[in-house]
């Protein structure tokens, strides 16, 4: 668990990085302690160890969850050069706060007690508050701030008291002591346990952004500066499905029959709302917020259709669209911050117009990224789909397998209206310009996207 | 000499039935909510959720000296740490709003709309 | 102790209740009642001698003063951590001991950063 304390240790000496007088070395230095974290993750490889008082478990499977959320929190830090110039940023306290939340995300994905599943989503949550309204002349920014404060702070209290109940149905916090309890008590579980289970998945999925409890996400993800939208939509989405997957597939395996129904639901809701409103979306960075409501719904399939398949599933999507996400942001920041109209960025679909004709690096990036949101063949967004798929075959349960194949077809309807922008509408004739290290990161995420498309047999029997 | 009669705190809390905390945390919570989705002013909404985490509390510390079992109250410990963080980056932030729109009206927050 | 009560057991309850309302009653009223009146500015004034009156209470105050309460509320209750470890001091030894140093050391980080940001300076 070094990753832990090392990421705090970098946060605070990043803050104190901030006095130096030249921001140069912020950018470096930060990469330089994420990959430091990367590297110490693995030393468990392989392993099954319990830290810090049987609080937190590392496995494969949280060591893989692991190596997607640094890896996607270090392409966007990679992405963040435009903050050295910007005279009203603080990069050395944006910085701190991502290594903050990083710590977090980590104690979710590995918690062994319901304790640090609470202060892991609390770490995660706060430095995101602050991140949201990060711009803060801007009322856009201030907006999504304090919608997304209240509502993370609601769906908090929600969950804490799912815990609770669940601590009075089972006098224990830890996750395997939950679930000891619901196969000894398998006919007469407490009534508590079942509010419990509500009321903890009802918090679990107001922070993954899922409908019903997903109408704050396109207000914060449009308001939020992009850099940090990318942050959210990838590093916090994957955080919060592996500690959703975590408590459900052990405390809770034992009453698969009694919330597997009513999780369907919701699953089908998700994809509904989050693939029909993003048609209807003029602003790009809107229609983004919106799919990625429709990609908690394909996760949620996943989790559904719990089975043994789940995890490579969980793992392989999640790192796909993570990837895809993280590079049609970068594309967006750098197009919206060039093409500005009256409004200052234009954040709208117009704003790509013509761009594969200017600059084709930028629109090969993202047609590839739009083609793996879309789950086209070739890209590593179609084999994520297609595991996901195939745990809903595998358990049976086909009607939410066709309404979800139904669904990626309205998908693909508005992921294509920006290739249709980009390579067959006339646009403004200036080209657009990227910095170097910009444009290896951009092509290094679609490289993967293309690789893992072409062998997605290279994640396989890792978990 | 103490008195021999005296009680301990778990004793006294155990003197009242254990649903009478459940029937009051519930209330105490149901409460909270109902104040984050009608009220329009930031600090009410806040001080709304504040009123569901202490519920949390109560109900964590009535079950842990039912069970006894330290464990719940260690958890109330980590609420009210956490609490007081979220406390003030949210006062921060209606800070951060109210010097650049002079009101703290949630309703006057419609720059982003579907 | 006997954990059920009769309704009879609560009438000191209600005696007590009637007895504080109604005390508090008969004073407003005769006060009021007994009490000469004799109205002017002067008398009206929120306080009667100091600094004249300036706007209502609902004037903001000085942002600094809530910078203070922010960080106050964030320290002050920091600390509930360090009852459990006096009240076990013996059994945690050496080991709670380094912790607890970690811990005060993290804290008196983060008070260092807020001096070198200046949010302290008065003026």
């Amino acid at each position: 668990m070094l990753p832990i304390i090392l990421l705090s240790v970098f946060g605070i000496v990043l803050l104190f990085m901030g006095f130096l007088k030249s921001k140069v070395l912020l950018l470096p230095a930060t990469l330089v302690f994420i990959l430091a974290a990367l590297a110490t993750t693995f030393m468990d490889w392989g392993k099954t160890y319990l830290y810090f008082q049987n609080m937190l478990l590392t496995n494969n499977l949280a060591i893989l969850f692991t190596t997607i959320v640094l890896l996607s929190a270090f392409m966007v830090v990679a992405l963040s050069n435009s903050f050295i110039e910007d005279e009203q940023a603080q990069p050395a306290e944006y910085y701190a706060l991502l290594l903050f939340s990083l710590v977090g995300a980590i104690m979710m994905i590995s918690f062994e007690n319901l304790i640090m599943l609470f202060v892991g989503v609390e770490i995660l949550s706060v430095a995101m508050y602050v991140l949201a309204g990060s711009d803060k002349h801007s009322p856009r920014s201030n907006e999504a701030a304090l919608k997304y404060f209240l509502m993370g702070a609601f769906a908090t209290g929600i969950m804490l008291f799912g815990i609770a109940l669940l601590y009075g149905a089972t006098g224990t916090f830890v996750v395997s002591g939950i679930k000891s309890y619901v196969y000894t008590n398998a006919y007469g579980v407490s009534l508590l346990l079942y509010m419990g289970i509500i009321l903890l998945l009802i918090g679990m999925l107001f922070k993954v952004s899922a409908a019903p409890f997903h109408f704050w996400t396109p207000d914060v993800y449009d308001g939020t500066p992009g850099l940090f939208t990318a942050f959210m939509s990838t590093v916090v989405k994957t955080a919060g499905f592996a500690a959703l997957f975590r408590v459900l597939s052990v405390s809770f395996v034992g009453v698969y029959s009694f919330w597997w129904g009513t999780l369907a639901a919701l699953t089908c809701l998700t994809l509904l709302i989050g693939n029909v409103t993003a048609v209807y979306q003029t602003s790009f960075k809107r229609m983004m917020a919106y799919s990625s409501i429709s990609h908690a719904g394909y996760l949620l399939i996943g989790l559904t259709a719990l089975g043994t398949q789940t995890k490579q599933a969980l793992v392989f999507y999640s790192l796909a669209y993570s990837l895809a996400t993280i590079s049609a942001f970068g594309v967006l920041l750098v197009v919206s911050r060039q093409r500005q109209d009256t409004n200052g960025v234009n954040e709208n679909f117009d704003a790509f117009n013509g761009l594969a004709r200017q600059n084709p690096l930028l629109g090969f990036v993202m047609a590839v990224s739009m083609l793996s949101l879309a789950g086209i063949p070739l890209t590593a967004g179609f084999w994520g789909k297609f595991m996901i798929f195939t745990t809903a075959a595998d358990k049976g349960i086909y009607w939410i397998l066709v309404f979800a194949v139904l669904m990626s077809t309205v998908g693909i309807y508005y992921y294509f209206r920006v290739i249709i922008a980009m390579y067959f509408r006339e646009g403004a004739a200036e080209p657009v310009k990227v910095a170097p290290f910009y444009r290896y990161v951009l092509i290094a995420a679609t490289i993967l996207t293309l690789v893992l498309g072409l062998a997605p047999g290279l994640l396989e029997g890792l978990v | 000499m103490q008195p021999t009669q005296q009680v301990s705190i778990p004793e006294l809390i155990q003197q009242v039935p254990l649903n009478y905390y459940l029937i009051v945390s519930t209330a105490l919570f149901v409460i909270g909510i109902i104040g984050v989705l009608t009220r329009r002013n930031a600090i009410i909404i806040f001080m709304s959720i504040e009123l569901m985490l202490n519920a949390v509390n109560l109900l964590l510390i009535a079950f842990s000296s039912y069970r006894s079992d330290s464990a719940g109250q260690v958890f109330v410990f980590f609420i009210m740490a956490v609490a007081a963080a979220e406390v003030a980056v949210g006062l921060a932030i209606i800070v951060m709003i109210y010097r650049n729109i002079r009101s703290i009206d949630v309703g006057l927050l419609n720059k982003l709309k579907w | 102790m006997n954990a059920s009560y009769l309704p009879s057991d609560y009438l000191p309850v209600l005696i007590q209740l009637g007895l504080a309302l109604g005390f508090i009653i008969t004073t407003m009223i005769v006060t009021h009642s007994i009490g000469p009146k004799r109205k002017s500015q002067k008398k009206d004034d929120p306080f009667e001698c100091g600094i004249p009156v300036e706007g209502d209470a609902r004037t903001p105050i000085s942002i600094k003063y809530f910078l203070i309460a922010i960080l106050f509320v964030l320290f002050d209750v920091e600390v509930i951590f360090l009852y459990p470890w006096a009240v076990n001091f013996k059994g945690l030894g050496v080991t709670g001991f380094i912790e607890m140093v970690l811990f005060m050391g993290l804290l008196l980080a983060g008070f260092y950063y807020i001096i070198r940001k200046g949010v302290l300076k008065w003026e």
